[in-house]
């Protein structure tokens, strides 16, 4: 028998390309597409049907042995998702095939199948079932499962009341338990606290000793180096590059940190600057990609010019994942002299404490001269903010405390209003 | 215990045959499709104040309405039975196909999370929401025996048809949730047609007036409503008065079969999209 943990030949994945106005649409249009169809041409149909679909995948093979760890990388929308959606049975390949030797066990977002309505422990067992356990299996792992996620005085209360970092550990505790020969994780590791997330990469290595095969989707450059031996780097649906960590990650940085931005275009005469290497540095000065609410950050930029480039504005944008711009630090905006920069050197960044929201964010460059034309627009990587509670669902864009004050109009009743606050 | 990992080979293909249904995956899946089930019960009545009672309630209040307005003002002929018991023994498998139909439409958008991000084989959701309406069933059948009790009838040993009768209806609202349920899923539609669809139906079976009143040479086509074997049969197993309808029953059990069978090879057929396009 072949020596192999996932084996993938020619797996490509089309989709219609849908845009959000037209998905689940009703039948009338459908019926009056159709009846149009009806009387164009081969050709135009044809040409339609090209126009509204793409390769979500196209033509991936690779072969994964027992027990390797191997990362996915690629920005996003290279095709990522649609490769674990494959190999989790979600969907079906439009071509080519897999063969997968075990039990896997897909963690491709924690707590999807929660009840609100139901308590925890009552979700121990459905999400353990959805996942692919036993009942007997989650009988017999429950009281592990409740102490994995610390919340045991909770277990009976329904989900709905819990916080949203107990509602992961709850999720993360069940999936932790599934014992799977083959895993696949998709980003879960950036949630919930610190000393979670220690606990989560702990049961990951603990997995890896055991000789689970686990394949790792992540944004986070660190995790992947930690936990990888080897990586697939995923372009636009094409794996342009399959080897050891080292190189896919210098490959993927290469690309991802040099990119233009797409609303930069090249001045006549050609560009007079632009930056090769972007590091995030944390409090000790060591290169990392997931911070914490409210440390600070230092952003370290390398640059190369033609010639001297007299008073640049040098501007450095933070964008979140869903392309929401968030803050900008403009050296002119916060008087840096900066009379002109020449050849090559390095400009270093350090942020006031970060206070924004719990997600990735991709940081930009943008150089302008005096006169405001822009000489220079780049992306410069990735990182994460971490915090248990402010995420952009709930809290926006940047979290900052306030200063509370709670009175209440009648005397007699002021008691019960600091009963409840307290 | 699952047999020695190593050796499960699990292979994903893009085509499989228009008749290859895959039962034996439903089989392995078969301890979700029960917790899905005790999901559905627990999550049904656990805000609710009246919690099973609402089971009760439900047929109850149809039974009262139609007692007033077809037994009480038109005068509708029962069967020699009670008009509201004769309701009742209509009423009670109605409701409960009735919301199997509505759910099995539904259920795959309703829980659209669970099928974007999980795999497990779609066709246990239908089924789950054709069998957890049956507690609400036996439920609301213990009114119907004490009914019975204050009417003064006794049932009879044919009282034990009664649950492969239940699995008929249960198969018809499969049948029919297997054709709606992908179609809501890319177009929906459904949901909005769902509840006339079930009211016209309702009207077309003998549910408010017997089988009787129904004229002759309509009596052929009108059994073309499978449901019509159904109830017919819950009257006769329940009441003891009068033949089964085996005619009736016939029918339904053959329109059923070819329900389900194409049933099962256009929602297997649909399912392969259904995560990409909910």
């Amino acid at each position: 028998m072949e020596n192999f943990a996932i084996s993938v030949r020619g797996l490509s994945k089309r989709y219609r390309r849908l845009l959000r106005s037209q998905r689940h649409d009703s039948l009338r249009d459908v019926i009056a597409a159709g009846i149009g169809d009806m009387f164009a041409s081969k050709a135009a149909r044809d040409e339609r049907t090209k126009r509204n679909t793409f390769w979500a995948l196209k033509d991936a093979s690779f072969e994964i042995a027992p027990g390797e760890n191997v990362g996915i990388i690629g920005l996003n929308g290279a095709g990522k998702s649609t490769l674990l959606k494959l190999l989790s049975r979600i969907t079906v390949p439009t071509t080519g095939n897999i063969r997968i030797k075990g039990r896997l066990g897909a963690l491709l977002e924690v707590g999807t199948g929660f009840h609100a309505e139901l308590t925890g422990r009552e979700n121990v067992f459905l999400y353990g079932s959805i996942l692919g356990m036993t009942r007997k299996e989650v009988e017999a792992k429950f009281d592990a499962i409740v102490e994995f996620s610390e919340i045991r005085e909770f277990i009976d209360t329904p989900v709905k009341r819990y916080s949203s970092g107990m509602y992961v550990r709850l999720a993360f505790a069940v999936a932790a338990h599934l014992d799977p020969d083959i895993l696949l994780l998709d980003e879960v590791l950036a949630v919930g606290d610190f000393a979670f997330q220690r606990k989560c990469m702990n049961f990951a290595k603990q997995l890896q000793r055991k000789g689970a095969t686990i394949l790792f989707v992540s944004h986070n450059m660190f995790s992947i180096k930690t936990m990888c031996q080897r990586v697939i780097y995923l372009k636009k649906g094409q794996v342009v590059f399959d080897g050891p960590t080292a190189e896919g990650l210098k490959l993927y940085e290469a690309d991802s940190r040099l990119a233009d931005v797409p609303w930069f275009d090249e001045p006549e005469g050609g560009r007079r600057i632009s930056f090769e290497d972007v590091q995030f540095l944390g409090k000790e000065g060591s290169e990392g990609a997931v911070f914490d609410f409210g440390e600070r950050m230092t952003i370290r930029l390398r640059y190369k010019t033609k010639g001297r480039v007299e008073r640049p504005d040098i501007r450095i944008g933070l964008d979140r994942d869903d392309d929401t711009h968030c803050m900008t630090f403009s050296t002119m905006t916060d008087g840096v002299p900066m009379p002109y920069l020449e050849g090559e050197g390095a400009i270093e960044l350090t942020t006031p404490p970060i206070k924004l929201v719990s997600d990735l964010y991709t940081c930009n460059v943008v150089v302008r001269d005096a006169d405001g034309h822009m000489l220079s627009g780049q992306i410069g990587g990735r990182f994460h903010v971490r915090h248990p509670d402010f995420s952009s669902t709930t809290f926006g864009v940047f979290h900052e405390s306030g200063e509370w004050r709670v009175t209440a109009d009648a005397p007699a009743r002021l008691s019960e209003v600091k009963d409840r606050v307290g | 215990m699952h047999p020695a990992p190593s050796q499960v080979i699990t292979e994903i293909r893009p085509d499989r045959g228009w008749l290859d249904l895959d039962l034996g995956a439903v089989w392995r899946y078969r301890e979700l499709l029960g917790v899905l089930v005790m999901r559905d019960l627990q999550v049904l009545y656990k805000q609710a104040l009246l919690g099973a009672g609402w089971a009760i309630l439900q047929p109850v209040f149809a039974v009262i309405i139609f007692s007033i307005i077809f037994g009480y003002i038109v005068k509708m002929p029962s069967e020699g039975v009670p008009y509201p018991l004769f309701a009742f023994a209509g009423v009670l498998p109605w409701t409960y196909f009735a919301e199997a139909v509505r759910r099995s439409g539904t259920g795959l958008v309703t829980d659209a999370e669970l099928v974007r991000k999980v795999y497990f084989p779609r066709l246990i959701m239908p089924l789950a929401n054709v069998i957890s309406p049956l507690v609400d069933f036996c439920i609301a059948f213990v009114v119907l025996l004490v009914l019975m009790a204050f009417y003064g009838i006794a049932p009879s040993w044919k009282i034990l048809v009664i649950p492969p009768l239940m699995v008929v209806a249960a198969l018809l609202a499969l049948s029919i949730g297997l054709w709606l349920g992908p179609i809501n899923v890319r177009f929906r539609d459904i949901k909005h047609t769902l509840p006339f669809l079930i009211q016209i139906w309702m009207y077309a079976s003998p549910i408010v007036y017997p089988l009787s009143i129904v004229p002759r040479e309509w009596q052929a086509i009108y059994a073309l409503n499978p449901m019509v074997g159904v109830i017919e049969g819950f009257r006769w197993a329940v009441f003891d008065r009068g033949e089964p309808n085996f005619t009736a029953l016939a029918m339904s059990g053959a329109i059923i079969v070819l329900l389900l069978a194409g049933g099962l090879v256009f929602f297997r057929r649909m399912e392969r999209t259904f995560a990409d396009v909910i």
